[in-house]
């Protein structure tokens, strides 16, 4: 399990944050000692930190200089400041990725598996069944046969299978494909999952989506 | 400065002075000298008299013309009383005095609401800072609650857009440059706007088509996010019922620019309105039949526009479609190598 350290001085969105990130299978710890910010992050010894901009006692930009002095865990920036200026410089001290506030909550959960993914902190499953996902390439194989998927399909797949056993929605799937600038209607979404369906069924996986009614998909 | 002015002006004193010389000359004639001496001693008084109103003509001629071709030049004419030299004599140092305190207490003026602004500015981004909290609260509460979530997250979504119009609204009217031009390709912009915008796009089923996005441009990230996110909640507004709602975006590279199109096929903008939409609370026939617009969207991003130095204008057919071309300048100078 993946732990990520929350620096973030308002209460209210600290407890909504882990939460969330308790919810997607995160371990959390936050800070609640901004005197000391930076011994405490490296103590915890996190494997993403998750920063926001204005800080007491300390601006936010400085403390990832003083952390990225230390350490190369990923970090990104969360704040309310929408600036250019603010994003180049989290970006030159070392930021991994600058969120906005007020985000879309499955965009930060997507760009942290990303995040935690490159940084290989995160397993990445690299088979269903018997089949082997070969993401860069668009294709599952078991020893014999290979099925190519198309890029929707592809960004479709990763998402069920990261979150295999739970329950995905419509929503979150669109996200993700619209994150990856595929920007495909409600219809398109259905008829990508049906043939999703079809050419996991022709390598042998019969049934492996199911459909659960107004919540979404679950990978079996 | 006009000689024949100048003299009409002097009339009172070339009078004074004829009278003088009339009462100059009964008195040279009673005693009795000879009309050769007359004749001198007047060529003289007037000799002296013309130099005299010639000299003071062309030094005031001389202080006065730069001062109103100084003026002409200046494009914040308040600031003349710096640009002129003090005159070499007294009744134009008075004046010179007396402009630099006007010019003076002007600027101080001036300075004193550009001041105000600056700080009201100042304000309104700290204020969109703390709404942007409580607003971000809420959207992870939605998440975390998934049986409201819809319905709420799309309210608090509007409230942001809100939110974000005051402060882009208070950037462009500002004129300090508080942007940061770098490079940054098209479809980065778009496509946060894009997914900010997901859940609207969806609900009227919009086909997306994007093309040519990879080309890049010299501008302010955020800034372009937010235009593009206002073209988007204009097209949104206005979409026809005939049709399905349709979105194509893409660029055009020439040599000295690159040319982005946003071009749906909505209800169009008749040709009437189509010169005003980017003036500010301009609302025009769509504003009042369709849904109700405040003039402001358009204004705003073509004031960000302008800030940026990129050119903005519409084009459309009514009930055809609208494009809103954005033209960004190729400066090879900005580019980094």
């Amino acid at each position: 399990m993946s732990k990520i350290f929350i620096v973030e001085d308002e209460v209210s969105i600290r407890s909504e944050l882990a939460e969330l990130l308790a919810n997607s299978g995160y371990e959390t710890e936050s800070l609640t000692d901004f005197q000391h910010s930076a011994e405490n992050i490296l103590k915890s010894d996190s494997d993403l930190i998750l920063l926001d901009i204005n800080l007491p006692h300390l601006n936010g930009e400085m403390l990832l200089r003083e952390i990225r002095r230390k350490t190369d865990t990923p970090v990104i920036m969360v704040t309310s400041r929408t600036s250019e200026t603010d994003e180049v410089i989290s970006m030159s001290y070392g930021a991994d990725d600058y969120i906005t506030k007020p985000y879309n909550p499955t965009i930060l959960l997507l760009r942290i598996s990303a995040l935690l993914k490159r940084s290989s902190k995160e397993n990445i499953k690299n088979f269903y069944r018997n089949l082997q996902v070969n993401t860069a390439k668009g294709s599952l194989t078991d020893s014999i046969n290979e099925i190519i998927l198309t890029k929707n399909e592809m960004i479709i797949f990763r998402l069920l299978l990261d979150r295999q056993g739970q329950i995905v929605s419509r929503d979150d799937l669109m996200t993700a494909l619209w994150d990856n600038e595929e920007y495909i209607n409600d219809n398109a979404l259905t008829v990508n999952i049906s043939r999703l369906r079809t050419k996991l069924a022709e390598i042998g996986c019969e049934n492996a989506i199911e459909t659960r009614k107004k919540q979404g998909y679950i990978l079996i | 400065m006009k000689f024949g002015k100048f003299l009409a002006d002097k009339i009172a004193e070339i009078i004074i002075s004829l009278i003088a010389w009339l009462i100059i000359w009964n008195f040279l004639a009673v005693f009795h000298i000879g009309i050769w001496q007359i004749f001198i001693i007047g060529f003289t008084y007037f000799s002296a008299e013309i130099i005299k109103i010639l000299w003071e003509f062309l030094r005031k001629k001389h202080f006065y013309d730069s001062l109103i071709s100084d003026c002409e030049k200046l494009d914040r004419k308040y600031l003349l009383s710096a640009m002129t030299d003090s005159p070499d004599f007294y009744e134009g140092q008075i004046f010179s005095e007396v402009l630099y305190s006007t010019d003076k207490s002007m600027c101080d003026h001036v300075n004193a609401y550009r001041q105000q602004t600056r700080e009201f500015q100042e304000y309104i981004e700290l204020w969109v800072h703390e709404v942007k909290l409580p607003l971000s609260a809420l959207m992870i509460m939605c998440h975390n609650n998934p049986e409201i979530s819809g319905k709420y997250t799309q309210q608090i979504r509007r409230i942001d857009d809100c939110v974000e119009n005051v402060m882009y609204y208070a950037r462009g009217e500002n004129a300090e440059k508080d942007y940061l031009i770098k490079e940054i390709t098209l479809k980065s912009a778009f496509n946060a706007s894009a997914v900010k915008n997901r859940a609207e796009l969806q609900q009227h089923n919009v086909t997306i088509k994007t093309e040519n996005l990879n080309l890049k441009v010299m501008t302010d990230g955020k800034w372009l996010e937010y235009i593009i996110g206002q073209l988007i909640g204009n097209s949104l507004r206005y979409f026809s019922a005939e049709r399905d709602p349709e979105i194509n975006i893409y660029a055009v590279e020439t040599d000295k620019s690159v040319i982005f199109h946003f071009r749906d096929n909505g209800i169009g903008i008749p040709e009437t309105d189509l010169p005003y939409i980017f003036e500010k609370s301009y609302t025009g026939v769509n504003g009042h039949t369709h849904t109700k617009s405040t003039g402001m969207g358009l204004y705003i991003i073509r004031n960000l526009c302008r800030s940026l130095g990129h050119d903005i204008k519409a084009e459309s057919v009514r009930n055809v479609y609208t494009d809103i071309i954005i033209t960004f300048g190729k400066n090879n100078f900005l580019r980094p190598d």
